[in-house]
């Protein structure tokens, strides 16, 4: 549903900044998958999410919604930015209202949508978020801790319901457990509101567990794409373009260099474990 | 990224990039005064023809020169238009009601124009070929005197080279969060200046709280190094005039002499 086609965007052309930040990039995605893009820090991951919903403009190159092109003038990008949503990193830096309830409403009021929709919407968001919205409308987004903070920001995108939703590290600068909590939802969101999901990140080990397929990026290019158990096979090349493999990849491919006849696309503690055991098991 | 040129500053390895910017400095205001003692235009086409030699040597691209001139452009167009309807004198060319153009409005606001013009340019080449950093080092040094009359020169220059320095950085935060919020549907870009205005809000709120956050933090991490002003405080980059640097201020003041004693 989501798709670009020989994407290329050079930052501030035709000046002596001039720095291409991405190569001839293609790429497909489609309704209801989760996708993992990662590459080192510089390799075009963040610009390449920003021309999903239209807030970059392709140096050359096309970027699809549903078929559509998006700057073809066909679709109006308030409709795109409805149906594409994305976080930022640090999404908590972009709360600016009184209340936690007028925040998450920002959205879906840009949105014309009546106050009796925009209430029931930011209701909805609140509660996949895991927030109590009795508890939480009336207070001042500045009052709530990181974690809480973050998950607000998260509903405000939410409570437009878009179809896609874009995480720029989201879990980034949290604490083990606000970690935990956060993907958890996240995964939730996915499974049982059908949303489309595409996650940029660092964490190898959560994105290898939660994606369908990866989208890995090196220098502006994509270098590999399928998936996890696929495109962390490559390990040679993973680690060539500055990245590591999942520890538990990690693990079982070390086990299987040295003689185990062991399975290496595992990716969850108590599948790694389970095989592992049996192995042991089966002598 | 649109129309702060005046100030912005194009790294390039040109002999005006070389010049010590306290020498610069000292130029451009030799220069800015030489400009004030034009009195013809022959003088103008003088300074103009001393300028575009300069502009060779410091390798610029001239479109930087036509875009730092854009934020001026309306204060030239209204001294222009100002001058040619009420400055009086000579011949008349034009009249209507108690408007008329004459032949000393023609004459005061084409001088005016390009006295103005001449400014602008001058000023840029000397912004566009330092660096902030070198600039500030170059205005603590002209303020050097004025510490007796109780002005804290170091603090200044501080103060400046802290601002300079969060300039990109909270323009990337805003540009950051500008895009956060038209994610979100906000509209900057349409309705009247009110409205537009009032839409301005998600952006200033977050870019203050923000802004507030890194003052915060920069205060803290300088108190931990133990910053205290500017007594008995050393250079990194000590500043070292050299004979390049008397030759640009021997031209500048050169300029200044032919202006003087060519009486143009």
């Amino acid at each position: 549903m989501l798709e670009v086609k020989n994407l290329s965007h050079i930052y501030m052309a035709g000046t002596p900044f001039q720095v291409t930040a991405l190569k001839d990039v293609s790429l497909k995605v489609e309704k209801g998958e989760f996708i993992g893009i990662i590459g080192e820090t510089g390799s075009g991951k963040s610009t390449l999410v920003q021309h999903f919903n239209g807030l970059l403009k392709p140096t050359s190159g096309d970027v699809l919604l549903g078929g559509e092109n998006i700057w073809s003038g066909k679709i109006s990008m308030r409709a795109i930015r409805s149906r594409v949503a994305l976080l930022f990193q640090y999404p908590e830096h972009q709360l600016f209202e009184e209340t936690v309830y007028k925040d998450v409403a920002f959205g879906p009021r840009n949105l014309g949508l009546s106050e009796k929709d925009v209430k029931e919407r930011v209701c909805y968001a609140l509660k996949l978020m895991g927030l109590d919205y009795k508890s939480y409308k009336d207070r001042s987004p500045f009052s709530l801790s990181g974690g809480e903070k973050r998950r607000v920001a998260m509903a405000g995108i939410l409570a437009m319901k878009p179809e896609v939703i874009i995480l720029d590290e989201p879990t980034a600068g949290m604490d083990p457990s606000g970690r935990r909590h956060l993907l958890k939802q996240i995964e939730k969101l996915h499974r049982e509101e059908n949303i489309t999901v595409i996650m940029v990140t660092h964490n190898m080990d959560e994105v290898s567990r939660l994606a369908d397929r990866l989208f890995v990026f090196s220098a502006g290019r994509l270098v590999l794409q399928g998936r996890p158990a696929e495109v962390f096979n490559s390990a040679k090349t993973i680690k060539e373009i500055g990245l590591e493999l999942p520890v538990l990849s990690e693990l079982l491919q070390k086990l299987r260099n040295s003689g185990k006849n062991i399975r290496t696309d595992l990716f969850s503690v108590e599948e790694v474990g389970r095989e592992i055991l049996e192995h042991y098991r089966r002598g | 990224m649109r129309a702060i040129t005046l100030g912005h500053y194009l790294p390039g390895d040109s002999l005006l990039h070389k010049l010590d910017p306290r020498i610069k400095l000292l130029c451009l205001l030799v220069l800015i005064v030489t400009l004030f003692l034009v009195r013809t235009f022959w003088g103008f086409i003088l300074f103009g023809a001393f300028i575009f030699i300069i502009f060779l040597i410091a390798k610029l691209p001239w479109r930087y020169f036509l875009r730092g001139l854009r934020p001026v452009l309306y204060i030239i167009l209204f001294t222009l238009i100002l001058h040619f309807l009420f400055t009086k004198g000579g011949k008349v060319y034009w009249r209507l009601g108690p408007l008329s153009v004459e032949e000393a409005g023609i004459y005061m606001g084409t001088f005016m124009t390009l006295r103005l013009i001449l400014l602008v340019v001058t000023t840029l080449l000397i912004t566009l070929t330092t660096s902030p950093i070198s600039f500030a080092d170059g205005i603590e040094f002209m303020l050097r005197p004025f510490r007796r009359l109780g002005i804290p020169g170091h603090e200044i220059a501080m103060m400046m080279t802290i601002a300079l320095r969060f300039i990109p950085t909270l323009m990337e935060e805003s540009d950051k969060i500008r895009k956060a919020q038209i994610a979100r549907g906000a509209d900057f870009e349409t309705g009247n200046i009110f409205r537009r205005a009032r839409n301005l809000v998600p952006l200033l709120v977050p870019l203050f709280v923000s802004a507030f956050r890194r003052a915060d933090e920069l205060a803290i991490a300088m108190e931990a190094r133990c910053y205290q002003g500017g007594k008995g405080r050393t250079k990194m980059r000590e500043l070292h005039t050299k004979p390049l640097d008397y030759f640009g201020l021997f031209t500048s003041f050169g300029m200044m002499l032919v202006i003087l004693l060519g009486r143009v």
